[in-house]
């Protein structure tokens, strides 16, 4: 990702209700969560935009959707959902359209990134 | 000199000169043309209407694809089924936003309400993906190096010019999310 000079990152931990959140994903119970949502670090999108889209289309809080971004920054990929497959499969195609680099993939495959969508 | 966004009682307001205005529009106008769909002559109508697209194949060109990414990373097999599912809608979104933003900027204030602004940071971020390709951004190295580009008197070929309107864009964008950070917080 890309930081330009007026990037501030989040020291404002001001907590955001979390109602697209919830109401996303917490209808799943455990067997039905087996497909993550990746989210891959490119040199092009904006730190501060990465932050906007998980925030304003998770519903994240600015703390956790600026800890994701991190995440995605730092170590080249981050889970930042999880769910049954066609859900997570749409939130793909969202993160598409808002132009991040992301994959769907099996829960069990993946070898690294915690800081899921609900951990 | 354009103006960054800032938020303010009118809301998320900026400034373009004309000729900002211009290059955008050609930005915007390009970005369009690479992703509106080929229509096949024989293409089944009742598949074109639900937005399935039985013959599209993965983009060889490297823009098309960072805008139109596989869905899986070791399968392409399952990518493609994908894509056929959905890549036709995807399209359509983003040359949505494309055309929203060119909208705006036929409108003498540029004053967006949050839906707009987030429109123009799609179309904007498409632009500028669209433009790192063409630059060869790779990695945070190649970004930094393009970033140091700033000087429109160093504007000599093809490439530095493409930098330059890259750092433009970018600017642009972040000055929007920012704006649109500080609209978020104040709700």
């Amino acid at each position: 990702m890309t930081t330009t000079v007026a990037t501030a990152i989040g020291v404002d931990v001001e907590e955001r209700t979390e109602t697209s959140e919830q109401s996303s994903t917490a209808v799943l119970t455990a067997p039905d969560i087996p497909w993550n949502l990746v989210v891959w670090n490119d040199p092009v999108n904006l730190m501060s935009y990465v932050s906007f889209v998980f925030q304003s289309y998770f519903g994240y809080p600015e703390a956790k959707a600026n800890k994701l971004m991190l995440e995605v920054h730092r170590k080249g990929r981050s889970i930042v959902a999880h769910g049954a497959k066609e859900q997570v499969e749409q939130h793909a195609v969202a993160m598409h359209s808002y132009g991040l680099w992301a994959t769907v993939e099996k829960a069990s495959s993946a070898g690294t990134g915690k800081g899921g969508a609900r951990g | 000199m354009a103006k960054a966004f800032k938020y303010g009682l009118k809301g998320i307001t900026g400034h373009l000169e004309p000729a900002e205005r211009e290059l955008l529009r050609g930005l915007i106008d390009d970005v369009i043309s690479m992703l509106e769909p080929s229509e096949a002559p024989d293409q089944d109508p009742l598949a074109a209407l639900v937005g399935l697209d039985m013959d599209v194949r993965q983009p060889t060109d490297r823009a098309l694809l960072r805008l139109l990414p596989n869905v899986m990373k070791d399968d392409d097999a399952g990518s493609l089924e994908f894509r056929q599912l959905t890549e036709r809608s995807l399209r359509e979104n983003k040359i949505g936003a494309l055309r929203a933003a060119a909208m705006g900027l036929d409108r003498k204030e540029l004053t967006l309400t949050q839906e707009e602004a987030r429109l123009w940071s799609m179309a904007l971020n498409d632009i500028r993906l669209v433009l790192a390709e063409r630059l060869d951004i790779r990695d945070e190295a190649d970004a930094d190096h393009v970033h140091a580009m700033q000087d429109w008197s160093q504007a000599e070929d093809v490439e530095s010019y493409l930098a330059l309107v890259y750092n433009f864009t970018t600017w642009l964008q972040e000055s929007l999310v920012q704006s649109m950070m500080a609209s978020m917080d104040r709700r």
